[in-house]
Order: structure tokens, then C-alpha cells, then sequence
């Protein structure tokens, strides 16, 4: 018995021990456990978040995109209406000063556009070019200015004169059609205007 | 007879006109139909070249050209002192007054407000000889500033014929007029003077006192002299224009002419914002009270960069003729030499090295020979002095290029800033082994007769010890400082100590930015006796260790920040503790 | 001008690199603008370098390649070259010479402007004082950028300078206001996926419509560079100016800038400089640069990033070295820092802002930033100097305070200078991170920081 009792207590302690240690390692390991629970978590959550703000930043991206891409295709499109209606525009003017009376009015605006052009060349020994149409209104321009000549080749304008210095080095353009298109800046902006578009 | 002729021919800021054979050299003409201000440069047969002080765009041959007379000059008078002039004396307040935010062209203003009236009080009466250079009445020009009126330096002289009394006048009165031989002459508060000839003085002298500017390593270590002249050569981003500003702000002299020749516009916005705020330490009063500024900005046009510093030289001499000592400070002559040499191009003249006219190295000294400490002409008896500091801007921070090298030929005292040092934020940083001083010796009395007779020898040491510590750094690049043995090690310990709390000045802070000589010495001297003691510790047995971890070492690098200059007692007591602290590593008792 | 212009000329005495002489020419004026037809009827543009005794220079823009002395003309427009301006700009694209390069038509003009501007009046200038958040620490915290300032970036070719760039672009704000605010882009003879990326970054931002984009590439013709600063400049002041916004201009590669004035001046054979660029380039650049700032009495600013790469990443380089005379400061790239692939590669030391001073501090930033600021430049040079040392003597020869010194340095590039490309900071997280990295060092070692800083921030 004693030996057996021995026995038992030995084992007894053993057990407990063992038992004890057993129950010391479960309990390491829960904590363990729980502490990578726990450390994960926010380790999780962190991941999780991070996932929902990437999304969120990738969406704002997109939703300033459009808007900023928007409101620019609005702007673009009245843009080109105002384009659209400039050249509309300038159509109509020139067909009306293609059309228009060869007056007396227009004598003297040929007459004007005529000294405009000696002047900048410094020079009244020129050749004046202008259309088939404006031959006659020219020549009779042209009398007035001595040294200067109408050439026999017409040029393809609207009207108003082109005139070159007899040694062909300078010219000057004169015709309507160059000075419409010196305008073209300032007939667009009244447009645009109307179209409220300017600087508003 | 005027010179009246045409435009043939434009290049950026050089026209040729030609029907000009009675322009004379240097005539101030109006160029084209916006009466653009030029300047004749040089003269062959009837053709002038001129150099323009507006941009030309938009000018054309054929335009007409007029003479005016007169050579480049300035206006010499009350209501300088506290303008903004850009290279040709025209008030930049005025031209914005015409033109708004952005300077025009072809706009004529006067230089001072001429319908303003000053406080006139006569210094000599009726029957008085007076000669050029005499004062013949002074009047107050700003809360710093009297302003002397002088007779012009090339007035024939004679005697007072009249003089108005007392009073308020503008400057379009006559106030005195003057018979000699039966010619009579008139006097008004002003007169002008064509900046390229320097002012007319009696005598010369040695300069001897120096011009303290509360920077410690210029004061201490490279000191300039009133009258003298200094360079301060560095490449961009070392610190050079905050060291001009610190010297314009704080040097010891009555008149601050300040010239911003071709540099940032932010800069002379800088010190407009800042001078009226910051105080004179000597007088509390603001130091726009003092100053004059002349801003040609780089974006400015070229020729009028090559005058700004003419303009600004002459009004320095004008006030020295006064009895004024006077600092001018120009950043930057390399900018001013650029003009030089873009006008030299234009002219197709035969370059010298990089590209720069050989007549570089004349001009510069004609520029430095302009400074010096003086006798002024006529009675009563003064003297004046005219400072001159000049910026170098080196290209690539080479100091081998021509402008730096020329420089350093005219100039005594040489502050050379170290790209280095700026990069490890060391400011100001001025290399102490490259910068030179030729006053040392000079002022040197002064120092012992009015400081310490110690200052020369508490210097030298001071300076030693960054010398051996020149050298010693060059072994510890190689094995280390492990390999010092601890004498060494102090050394290099205290040469840290001096480069921080001596060398380097922090000019952003309230009390560090300024130094007084007193406190200048006493932070000196309290570095050598630590040196000293710190040795005498080793012999005596004290660790290196515990003579580094003695806490009055950090009361010494803080003390330039921590201590004001009226609270020198702060620094006996740092003396005092280190006494102490001292005695504690060395073991010796201290008796109660 | 006085003149009217428009006459044409056809006598063309020369044609040399980039210039075209047109001679019998008596009325023409300096600077003026000038139209070039081929005998093909294609137009290109210059302008007058040079005028007198019948001669004109004529600076051809878009490169002389293909015109003949015979059959070329060239016209005299009467004025300078102008841009057309209108808030219309904002969300375009335009060409190098400022014509509208998206396939829309032009904007409509509320004025014309010369594109070369006038010298600001320095008495006129407001101090630059405003801090710009960048959201790019290093910036923020070490090298504040201002409204109103011109911080270029050197860099070296292939470096991040233009991802940085559009960072700051994207991101840079002034805190607590919600003041009007546009980007203007100028490309100067860079690739077009350079361009793109910064177009691209602009439009993921929704910023492009508050932008202008002006793009010579790589392949456009080089003396169109001459121009292509100078319009945007003109468009950026415009904005500032006269509708009040604060733009941000970002110019893109100077160095291509200096190359096609280089180009100009050999074909004038003027006696040049140094390696070749004018002697003037100084003066030149400055009327770029000189083109920030803000105006007394009115609301915008005007604030210059520009870029350049560095020849051989040489500091020293003409280019570098003149725009750093000129610029407020410089954002310099460091090649080292780039290879550790560290973003962005900005070498401190060796960059500052000008008026960083008077930007920050309490009411702006906060009271402790100037100082933390140079404790960190300070505490980073030792850093430096002990790492050059540890590289002789090795870890084991240095001192305990050098070791901390190396452990700052590493906290600094890892923690602090390192940051995402879409990462955007605050002040307050910028100065926290200088803090957690100057808490590296012991206490005492702090001699840039008042005391009552120090026990505020300092992290045990």
C-alpha cells in the first residue's frame, strides 16, 4: 500500500503538475490567441478602412473628373456655337460687301485704303492689284495717285486693293478681305456676349 | 546747340542715330517718339551710339533723337533720404503714380517732391566770402538727418549777397545769391552732379576707425574701416544678400545708401517693408530715416542697371561732403558688370576674358576708389566718409572668374562665402580661412582704446584655435577622431564652441541679430579662457569627458541668443560658473 | 506702336539658323512681330531682334527649315506679338505660341496682351507672406513655398521632378481660405508622356478646368521655346491680376529655354558667355522669373515652380547657377536619394526658400516651425557628416551621440522625407513627424529650439 500510495502521490504529483503546466500552457495559448486576436483587430480594421478610403479617394477622383469634365464639355459647346455663328456672321457680311453698290461711297473707301497702302510702303511708285469686279472703281483711284499703276491681273477678294512696289520687294494688303480678318478677334467677342460667354 | 537726329538702327537696349556731331560723350538724350531716356556711350563722326534707360520694343529707324545738354546727373538736395530711386534717380513711387503696378516708359518725374517745404535755417549772412563746398545753411531732412546745403563743388565762390532768413521755403526758392568779380550767381538747397565724376574732397585720410556693423565675424574677425572698401563674393543661396541687409540695417554710420543692381524685386520690397519697422540700436529712430535706396531690378532694363550704381555713389559722396559717414552697400557689381558687357557686345568692341570688356578691371577701380574717409572741400571744417560694399556674384561660385578676381585687386577686406558652410546652415556664412581683412592692424587701436587693450591678443588666439583646428580636421577625415590625443580633441571641441556660438549669427533673432562690441569681446574672451582652463584641466588629470559635459558650455552657445547686449553681468555669471565647474572636474575644493 | 504695320517684304538677303535678314526694310520696329509665308502659302511667326539701315533680323519661331530666299515674304504686323486673354483660357490647351491646340476654336479674346509684360515696380510689390500648403512634408515643414515666390526645382534627367511638380499642383492649398486658384502648365520641349502625365494628373484632380496648358514638346520647333514661358506668364498674370485668382505657374524644362536662346545667339554670332549661352541669359531669365510675385491693390499672385534638369546634374551649370541668383530659393534633387528610390528625392542641404521666414510661424503655420525646421537641417548636415565618417571608422568608431545622429537620419528619409505620390499631409501631421524625428537625439542636443518648445513636443 505504502508503495502503492507512494506510487500514487508520485503520480498524483506528476499529474498535478503536468496538469498545472497543461493548464499554464492552455492558458498562455488562449491569451496568445486572444492577443493576436485582439492585435489583428485593429490590424483588420485598419485594412478595411484603408480599402473603403482607397474607394472613397478612387470615387472623389472620378466624381471631380466628371464634374470637371462637365462643366468644360458645357463651356466647349457653347464655344463652338459662337464659332459657328461668328462664321455665320462674316458669311453673311462679306456676300453683302461682295453685293454691295459700287458707289461713291465705296470710291472713297477704296481711295482711303489706297493711300493707307502708299503710305506704309513709303512710296507711291506701285502696282495696284484688285479684283475684276473693283477694276473700274480703282483705276479711277489709282489716276489720282501719280506713279502709281493698276496691274492687268486681277486678284480673287472681295474688293479693296493689294499694292506692290514696282521692284516687287514690298507689298501692302489692303483688301477687305484682310481687313475683316484683322476684325474677326472683336466681331467674335461681341458674339460671344450675346451668348453671355464673355467675361461674365 | 542740341544735338537733333535720327534713329538708324535698334538692338535691344542700343540705338544709333546719326546726324548727331553736336552730342557730346556721355549727354543724357530722349530717344524716339516716347521720349525713351538714353545716354551717348560713344561718338563716331555724326553717328552716337546710345545706350537706352527704357525698353526699346516698339521703337523705329526714323524716329528722332534729341540732345539735352547735360551729362547723366543727379539731383543733390532735401528729400532724398528715405526714397526708392530705380537706376536714373527717377522716384519709383512717382513712376507708379503714372503708370501703376508695372513700370512704363518715356515717364519724366522730379527726383524729390520740388513743391514740398523744408525748414531753412542760414548759416552765414550778407557779406560773408563763401567758396565751393562752404554751408551755407542747414535744414531738417528726416528725424535722423540734417541736411547741410552746400555750395556746388564747382561754384566759382564770392560773397553773400542776399540770403533769404529763417523760414519755410520749397526747392524752387532761391535762397542766397552770390557776387564775384561782378557776376552774380544764385544758390538753391540743390544743385546736381553727373554721377560718372566723383565729388571733389580736400583731403584724404588713412582709415582707422572701424565701421561696426554688430555682425561678430565681420567686426571681430575681418573688420572694414570706415571709408574703406569690401567685397562679399558668394554663390547663390550662401546667405550674401541677408549679410548686405544685416550691414545696410546695422553699420554705425549716419547715412545707408542702399543700391539693388539687378537682383530680385522681392529684396528691395524686403527692405521697404522692413526698414521704417526696425529701430537704429544707436538712436530708436527708424532706419529709413537714414537710407536711400536705388533699385534697378533685374527684369529691369540693362543700361539703367549700369547707372544705378553711379547714382548711387553720388549721393554717397554728397552726403559725406556733409560730415556724414556713409555706407553703400551694391548687390550685385556682377550684375552691374553684365551690363557692362552686354553693352560692350552690342558695340562690338573686342572682348577681353568671358566675354567681358577689357576696360572691366578700370571701371571697377574708378567704382572702389570712390570710397575713402575725407576732409570735405570748404568751411566749416568735417569730415566724411563714404563705405563702399560691393556683392560678387560669381558665376558657378567660381572665384576665379574676372569680376571676383578683379575685385579682389581694389577692395581691402574680402568676406568670402562658403556654399559649404550655407549648406550646413552655418549663417552667415563667411569662410573664416578664405576672408581677409587688410584694417586689422588699423583699427586695432581703436579696439584697445575703446573696448579692451586685450581685443588684438584674445583675437589671435581665438583665431588659433580655428587655424589648428583647420588642420587637424584634415586628420580626423582621414582616421578619425578617436585617433586625436585629448589636448587635439579640445581643440576641435572649442573651434565647435566658436563656430557656434561666435561665428554663427542668427539674423532672424531678435537679440542675436545685432552684437555689440562689448558683448562681441566678452563672448571671446569667454571662449579662450575656456580653452585655456580646459587644457589646464587635462594637465591637472580632468577627463575630456567631464570637461565636455560641464553645462557651461551650452550657456556659452546659447549666451549670443540668450544674452542682451545691456545685460553683460549674465556673462560674468557664465564666467563665474565655469570657473567653478572647472575646479569641480579638476577636484580642487571650493571654499565657501 | 506708332506706326500702323502690314506692309510685306520679299526681299530676303539671308537665311541663317533660326534667323531670317529681310532686306530694303525701312518700316519696321524692334520687337515687332513678324509673319513669314513660304512659297508654299504655310505661315510661320517671328519677331525683330534687330532693325536699322534697311536691314531687319527676324527671329522665325517656328525654325527656318524649308524657306528659300526666293519666294519667302515676310510681313510686319505693326505690333509686338500678343496673347489673347479671357477667363475663356481656363480648361484649354494651347501650342507652344499660345494657338489653341484641342481642336476647339479660339478662345474669345477679352483683351490682347503683350506677352513680354513690364518690369513689375519693386515699391509696388506685396511681400510675399501667405503659406501655400503643398501637403509634401518636406516642402511644407523645411522649404515652405509662398504665394507670390518662385521656387524652381533642379533636378537631372530622369528624376521625379515632374511627378513632384504635379503633386504640388494638385494638392496646394491655402489653409482656411477659398480664394479662387488656377494651374498654368508650360511644357518647353518636353515628351509628350510627360505632358500627358501632368494633363492626365490635372484631370483625375478635376483641376484641367481651372488650368491652361501650353505644350512645345520635344518635337515642336525649338524657338517657338523662346515664346512659350512668356505667353503662359502672360495668361498667369492676366488671371492674377485682372480676375483675381491665385496661379500657380509650372514651367517645364527651363533648360530647354536656355538651349533655344543659346541657338539664337550663336546664329547672331554674338560673343558668348560661359559654355556658350549668351551673356545675357542672366537678364533674359530674369524677365521670366521676375514675372511672379503679388501687387499692392490687387487680390491674385502669381507663384513660379519651374523646373529644369541640371547638364550632367551639375549645380554649377550656367543654367542653374544664373536661375539661382534669380529664383527665391531652389528645390534641388538629389541623385543619391532618387537611387535609394526614396519619393521625393529632395536633397535639403543643398535647397532653401528664400522667404520661407515670412511665411510661417504662429498665425500661420505654428510658433516652433522655424526653429524645428533648423534643428532638422542642423541635426540632418551632423547626420551626414557622421555617416561620411562611419564610412572611414566604421559603427564601432563613433561616439553614442553619433549614433544617434545616424539613427535621425535614417527616421528623417524613412519617415519624414519619404511620402506617397497621392499622399497629402497636413502642417500639423509635417511638424508632429519633425518632432518624432529630432526625438531621435538626446535633449540636450537641441541648441536650435527654445526650451519651452523642446517640453512642449519633444517625444521621450
Amino acid at each position: 500500500m505504502s508503495s502503492n500510495s507512494g506510487l500514487e502521490s508520485t503520480i498524483d504529483q506528476v499529474l498535478e503538475r503536468n496538469s498545472s503546466e497543461f493548464s499554464q500552457s492552455l492558458k498562455n495559448s488562449l491569451t496568445d490567441a486572444q492577443k493576436t486576436l485582439s492585435d489583428s483587430l485593429p490590424m483588420l480594421e485598419e485594412e478595411y478602412e484603408k480599402i473603403i478610403a482607397d474607394g472613397k479617394k478612387e470615387a472623389d477622383k472620378i466624381e471631380k473628373q466628371i464634374i470637371g469634365s462637365a462643366d468644360l464639355q458645357s463651356r466647349n459647346k457653347t464655344l463652338l456655337i459662337v464659332q459657328e455663328s461668328t462664321d455665320k456672321v462674316l458669311e453673311k457680311a462679306k456676300e453683302k460687301i461682295s453685293n454691295m453698290d459700287r458707289n461713291s461711297e465705296y470710291s472713297s473707301l477704296i481711295a482711303k485704303l489706297l493711300t493707307e497702302a502708299t503710305s506704309a510702303l513709303n512710296t507711291s511708285d506701285v502696282i495696284v492689284f484688285t479684283n475684276s469686279k473693283d477694276k473700274d472703281v480703282v483705276q479711277s483711284a489709282v489716276s489720282n495717285i501719280s506713279g502709281a499703276e493698276l496691274s492687268n491681273d486681277t486678284i480673287d477678294c472681295m474688293g479693296g486693293v493689294k499694292v506692290t512696289s514696282k521692284d516687287g520687294s514690298m507689298s501692302f494688303d489692303n483688301t477687305i478681305d484682310a481687313r475683316i480678318e484683322l476684325l474677326k478677334p472683336l466681331i467674335r467677342k461681341d458674339i460671344a456676349a450675346q451668348f453671355n460667354l464673355g467675361n461674365n | 546747340m542740341v544735338a537733333q537726329g535720327k534713329i538708324v538702327w535698334i538692338s535691344g537696349p542700343a540705338v544709333k542715330a546719326d546726324g548727331m556731331a553736336d552730342a557730346k560723350m556721355y549727354e543724357t538724350v530722349s530717344v524716339g517718339e516716347s521720349k525713351l531716356i538714353g545716354e551717348v556711350i560713344r561718338l563716331t563722326g555724326d553717328v552716337a551710339f546710345i545706350q537706352v534707360y527704357e525698353s526699346t520694343s516698339g521703337l523705329k529707324p526714323g524716329e528722332p533723337v534729341v540732345g539735352t545738354g547735360d551729362p547723366l546727373s543727379v539731383f543733390l538736395g532735401p528729400g532724398i533720404i528715405g526714397q526708392i530711386y530705380d537706376g536714373i534717380q527717377r522716384p519709383l513711387k512717382d513712376l507708379a503714380a503714372k503708370s501703376g503696378s508695372f513700370i512704363g516708359r518715356g515717364i519724366t518725374t522730379t527726383p524729390v517732391d520740388m513743391t514740398k517745404e523744408y525748414h531753412f535755417n542760414p548759416t552765414v549772412a550778407v557779406g560773408d566770402e563763401i567758396e565751393a563746398g562752404n554751408i551755407i545753411g542747414t535744414v531738417p531732412e528726416s528725424s535722423l538727418i540734417e541736411h547741410k546745403i552746400l555750395v556746388p563743388p564747382d561754384h566759382q565762390g564770392g560773397k553773400i549777397t542776399k540770403i533769404v532768413s529763417e523760414g519755410d521755403y520749397n526747392l524752387d526758392t532761391e535762397i542766397a545769391t552770390v557776387e564775384k568779380d561782378g557776376q552774380t550767381s544764385t544758390l538753391m538747397m540743390w544743385h546736381k552732379w553727373p554721377v560718372r565724376q566723383p565729388r571733389p574732397y580736400l583731403k584724404r585720410y588713412d582709415p582707422t576707425v572701424p565701421l561696426l556693423t554688430g555682425q561678430r565675424v565681420i567686426d571681430t574677425f575681418f573688420p572694414l574701416a570706415k571709408g574703406g572698401t569690401g567685397s562679399i563674393p558668394g554663390a547663390f543661396g550662401t546667405g550674401k544678400t541677408v549679410t548686405l541687409h544685416q550691414i545696410a540695417k546695422w553699420a554705425d554710420s549716419q547715412v545707408v545708401v542702399y543700391i539693388g543692381c539687378g537682383e530680385r524685386g522681392n529684396e528691395m520690397t524686403e527692405v521697404l517693408v522692413e526698414f521704417p519697422e526696425l529701430k537704429d540700436p544707436r538712436t530708436g529712430k527708424p532706419l529709413m530715416d537714414r537710407t536711400v535706396l536705388v533699385a534697378n531690378t533685374s527684369n529691369m532694363p540693362v543700361a539703367a542697371r549700369e547707372a544705378s550704381i553711379y547714382t548711387g555713389v553720388t549721393i554717397a559722396e554728397y552726403y559725406r561732403d556733409m560730415g556724414y559717414d556713409v555706407v553703400l552697400v551694391a548687390d550685385s557689381t556682377s550684375r552691374w558688370a553684365e551690363a557692362l558687357r552686354e553693352m560692350s557686345g552690342r558695340l562690338e568692341e573686342m572682348p577681353a576674358e568671358e566675354g567681358y570688356p577689357s576696360y572691366l578691371a578700370s571701371r571697377l577701380a574708378e567704382f572702389y576708389e570712390r570710397a575713402g574717409r575725407v576732409q570735405a572741400k570748404g568751411s566749416p571744417e568735417r569730415d566724411g566718409s563714404v563705405s563702399l560694399v560691393g556683392a560678387v556674384s560669381p558665376s558657378g561660385g567660381d572665384f576665379t572668374e574676372p569680376v571676383t578676381t578683379h575685385t579682389m585687386r581694389f577692395i581691402k577686406t574680402f568676406w568670402a562665402l562658403d556654399a559649404s558652410l550655407a549648406y550646413s546652415r552655418h549663417y552667415p556664412s563667411i569662410n573664416w580661412m578664405n576672408s581677409y581683412s587688410g584694417y586689422l592692424a588699423d583699427i586695432a587701436k581703436w579696439w584697445s582704446e575703446n573696448i579692451s587693450k586685450d581685443w588684438l591678443d584674445i583675437r589671435s588666439q581665438t583665431y588659433g584655435i580655428l587655424q589648428r583646428e583647420d588642420t587637424l580636421k584634415e586628420i580626423v577625415k582621414l582616421l578619425g577622431p578617436e585617433a586625436l590625443p585629448d589636448e587635439e580633441k579640445l581643440i576641435l571641441e572649442v573651434a565647435r564652441m566658436i563656430k557656434i556660438g561666435i561665428l554663427q549669427q542668427n539674423s532672424f533673432d531678435d537679440v542675436d541679430t545685432y552684437c555689440s562690441p562689448e558683448k562681441q569681446f566678452k563672448l571671446m574672451k569667454l571662449q579662450v579662457d575656456f580653452y585655456n582652463k580646459g587644457q589646464q584641466a587635462l594637465k591637472d588629470g580632468a577627463s575630456l569627458a567631464d570637461i565636455r559635459s560641464m553645462n557651461v558650455i551650452s550657456l556659452l552657445l546659447k549666451a549670443r541668443m540668450d544674452v542682451k547686449d545691456d545685460e553683460m553681468p549674465k556673462l560674468d555669471k557664465i564666467e563665474t560658473d565655469m570657473i567653478e565647474q572647472f575646479n569641480s572636474v579638476t577636484g580642487v575644493k571650493v571654499e565657501n | 506702336m506708332s506706326n500702323q504695320g502690314g506692309v510685306q517684304y520679299s526681299k530676303i538677303a539671308e537665311i541663317k539658323g533660326p534667323l531670317v535678314i529681310v532686306d530694303g526694310v525701312d518700316n519696321a520696329a524692334f520687337d515687332e512681330l513678324v509673319e513669314i509665308e513660304t512659297t508654299e502659302g504655310e505661315r510661320r511667326l517671328g519677331k525683330v531682334l534687330e532693325v536699322g539701315n534697311g536691314k531687319a533680323v527676324v527671329q522665325v519661331f517656328e525654325g527656318t527649315t524649308g524657306l528659300s530666299v526666293s519666294g519667302t515674304n515676310a510681313k510686319f504686323v505693326g505690333k509686338v506679338m500678343e496673347m489673347p486673354v479671357s477667363e475663356q483660357v481656363l480648361g484649354r490647351v494651347f501650342d507652344g505660341l499660345g494657338r489653341a491646340k484641342d481642336g476647339l476654336p479660339e478662345p474669345v479674346a477679352d483683351s490682347f496682351l503683350d506677352i513680354n509684360g513690364a518690369p513689375m515696380n519693386p515699391e509696388q510689390r506685396e511681400y510675399p507672406k501667405d503659406f501655400i500648403q503643398t501637403g509634401v512634408s518636406v516642402i511644407d515643414g523645411m522649404l515652405t513655398l509662398v504665394r507670390g515666390q518662385k521656387l524652381p526645382i533642379f533636378s537631372g534627367s530622369g528624376m521625379s521632378h515632374n511627378i513632384l511638380a504635379a503633386q504640388i499642383a494638385r494638392q496646394a492649398a491655402i489653409i482656411g481660405t477659398d480664394d479662387s486658384f488656377a494651374v498654368v502648365f508650360a511644357a518647353i520641349g518636353v515628351q509628350y508622356s510627360e505632358a500627358e502625365y501632368f494633363k492626365r494628373s490635372l484631370e483625375e484632380s478635376g483641376a484641367l478646368k481651372r488650368s491652361v496648358l501650353f505644350l512645345n514638346l520635344a518635337d515642336d520647333p525649338a524657338i517657338e521655346r523662346i515664346i512659350t514661358p512668356r505667353v503662359a506668364l502672360t495668361v498667369a498674370e492676366y488671371l492674377a491680376y485682372d480676375l483675381g485668382m491665385h496661379v500657380l505657374v509650372i514651367l517645364t524644362d527651363m533648360t530647354n529655354y536656355a538651349e533655344a536662346l543659346r541657338e539664337i545667339s550663336a546664329a547672331r554670332e554674338e560673343v558668348p558667355g560661359r559654355k556658350g549661352y549668351p551673356g545675357y541669359l542672366y537678364t533674359d531669365l530674369s524677365t521670366i522669373y521676375e514675372r511672379a510675385g503679388r501687387l499692392k491693390g490687387k487680390k491674385g499672385s502669381v507663384t513660379q515652380v519651374p523646373i529644369l534638369t541640371m547638364p550632367s546634374d551639375d549645380i554649377t551649370h550656367p543654367i542653374p547657377d544664373l536661375t539661382g541668383y534669380i529664383t527665391e530659393g531652389q528645390l534641388v534633387l538629389g541623385r543619391d536619394l532618387f537611387r535609394q528610390g526614396v519619393y521625393p528625392p529632395i536633397n535639403i542641404l543643398m535647397s532653401l526658400s528664400r522667404i520661407m521666414k515670412d511665411g510661417i510661424g504662429e498665425g500661420s503655420t505654428r510658433a516652433d516651425h522655424q526653429e524645428i525646421s533648423n534643428q532638422n537641417y542642423d541635426a540632418y548636415s551632423r547626420a551626414q557628416e557622421v555617416r561620411a565618417l562611419a564610412g572611414i571608422v566604421g559603427k564601432a568608431g563613433l561616439t553614442p551621440v553619433d549614433l544617434n545622429y545616424m539613427n535621425f537620419g535614417d527616421e528623417f528619409e524613412k519617415k519624414f522625407l519619404t511620402q506617397a505620390i497621392d499622399e497629402n499631409r497636413t502642417i500639423e501631421e509635417t511638424l508632429g513627424l519633425q518632432w518624432n524625428c529630432v526625438s531621435k537625439l538626446p535633449k540636450n542636443e537641441l541648441t536650435k529650439v527654445k526650451d519651452k518648445y523642446v517640453d512642449q513636443y519633444y517625444k521621450e
